[in-house]
């Protein structure tokens, strides 16, 4: 689990150019959006395509997503149990 | 109606945020000169730049310093003038189309692959919705920009408008332009430039935005008395266009004291200004800027930068002089020309005031 955290921050610092953010920096704990790294809903949107393209992960009802993007412990949770590659 | 320009800004080839290279400008000998970009942090927060391609940064950081140079946050109208938009992004989101079987396309590109994400950008940053609207019209974009506002000035419709040119070159365009003759084969330098006997110049980009307001305050820079733009004009009809300019304004073809030409060192692009110098300027200074700032679609926003800075200073180094070999000073009227592929025509006639 602990690798796939520091894949998955890998991957979100890459997609979403989070330039100045190193994996270190993100707390896998803490919200993804609002607080925390502050994303929005284009990142959202980010994240959703990031799991389909890397995982075989497609959500179907976008509204899965706030429960999924809650923060990087989760996300990684759920990519365990769904991943498809 | 007198239209003011209040500020500048330019990111360039040339050293961008400031007037220091004006005098003493830099020179190159590559095909391919990328702009130096400023610290776009002083600008930008990074969080909000993180989705920016260069040419969005560029493009709000020049707004946003002639927005604190004037003050004009909330203008009345935004308006752009670009011949590739975000090139860049397009690229990133086609070649990640193909890469991927046309799934998994990515929003940002997406979103910011449009001609129109520059205006929007701007428009976004600042929380202004008022009028705005973006031209793409190859090589007359910036004119048609600046065409528009000057419209509206006359109309009464806007007090204040921002007017910029944005283009980048990416290096898979340099590549394509290349491939039809754009570019030089060879070393490029001012003396190659200056032959005019083959074709292609050398490729640059160009980024410039100004505010423009209808008063005139301690910051004014210079006037904008004129623009207009010609599809295929005859000779006859680009002389009497010339006149009507001039009159408008109680001026005489010796009252403008240097034509600000587009003359690249492509051969075919080169002889058309010679041809206006000889036909309608015979007796007037040419000057030239490509030569040190590189080719580009919106190039004559560079071009009104240094016509509106040489009014300001009152001087034109010799640098920007095609044939002249000393510095011109007490310049009060500058007439910008300039031609696209021989078939779009555009002048624009500056002042002091």
């Amino acid at each position: 689990m602990e690798a796939l955290i520091l894949e998955l921050k890998k991957e979100i610092i890459e997609v979403l150019n989070l330039e100045e953010i190193k994996p270190e920096d993100i707390d896998e704990n803490a919200p993804l959006f609002g607080e925390g790294l502050g994303l929005d809903s284009i990142d959202a949107l980010e994240l959703i395509v990031l799991m389909e393209k890397n995982y075989g992960i497609k959500l179907n009802n976008a509204s899965e997503g706030r429960d999924i993007f809650k923060s990087v412990r989760v996300m990684a949770e759920y990519i365990e149990k769904n991943r498809t590659k | 109606m007198n239209i003011y320009i209040q500020a500048a800004a330019q990111i360039s080839a040339q050293e961008p945020m400031g007037n220091a290279w004006f005098q003493r400008p830099l020179r190159f000998t590559e095909r391919y000169v990328r702009s130096i970009d400023p610290n776009f942090k002083e600008y930008i927060n990074p969080m909000e730049a993180r989705r920016m391609g260069k040419i969005l940064k560029r493009a709000l950081a020049t707004s946003l310093e002639v927005v604190r140079k004037t003050g004009i946050d909330h203008p009345d109208a935004i308006i752009t003038g670009t011949g590739l938009g975000c090139i860049e992004n397009t690229e990133k989101f086609l070649t990640a189309m193909v890469r991927d079987g046309e799934m998994y396309l990515q929003p940002t590109y997406f979103m910011q692959s449009t001609h129109n994400t520059i205006s929007s950008q701007i428009a976004l940053h600042l929380k202004c919705n008022k009028y705005n609207t973006t031209y793409a019209q190859r090589g007359i974009s910036f004119e048609s920009s600046l065409l528009d506002a000057y419209m509206q000035f006359e109309l009464g419709k806007i007090k204040s408008a921002l007017v910029a040119g944005h283009d980048e070159m990416t290096p898979d365009y340099f590549v394509l332009l290349d491939k039809i003759n754009y570019w030089k084969k060879g070393e490029v330098n001012e003396a190659v430039l200056r032959k005019s006997d083959s074709l292609g110049s050398f490729a640059g980009e160009a980024s410039s935005c100004f505010m423009l307001e209808n008063k005139k305050t301690d910051l004014t820079i210079c006037e904008l008395k004129g623009v207009d733009l010609f599809f295929n004009p005859s000779p006859l009809r680009m002389k009497e266009a010339i006149e009507e300019l001039l009159s408008k304004h109680n001026l005489h073809i010796n009252d403008i004291d240097v034509v600000l030409t587009g003359i690249n060192g492509d051969k075919d692009n080169d002889v058309v200004y010679h041809q206006f110098q000889q036909h309608f300027f015979p007796e007037t200074p040419m000057a030239w800027y490509k030569h040190l700032f590189g080719e580009s679609f919106t190039a004559t926003g560079l071009a009104t930068y240094i016509a509106a800075t040489a009014i300001q200073k009152q001087i034109l180094p010799v640098d920007y002089l095609y044939n002249r070999t000393s510095t011109l000073n007490g310049l009060k009227k500058i007439l910008i020309y300039n031609h696209f592929q021989n078939k779009d025509h555009a002048l624009i006639l500056l002042s002091s005031c």
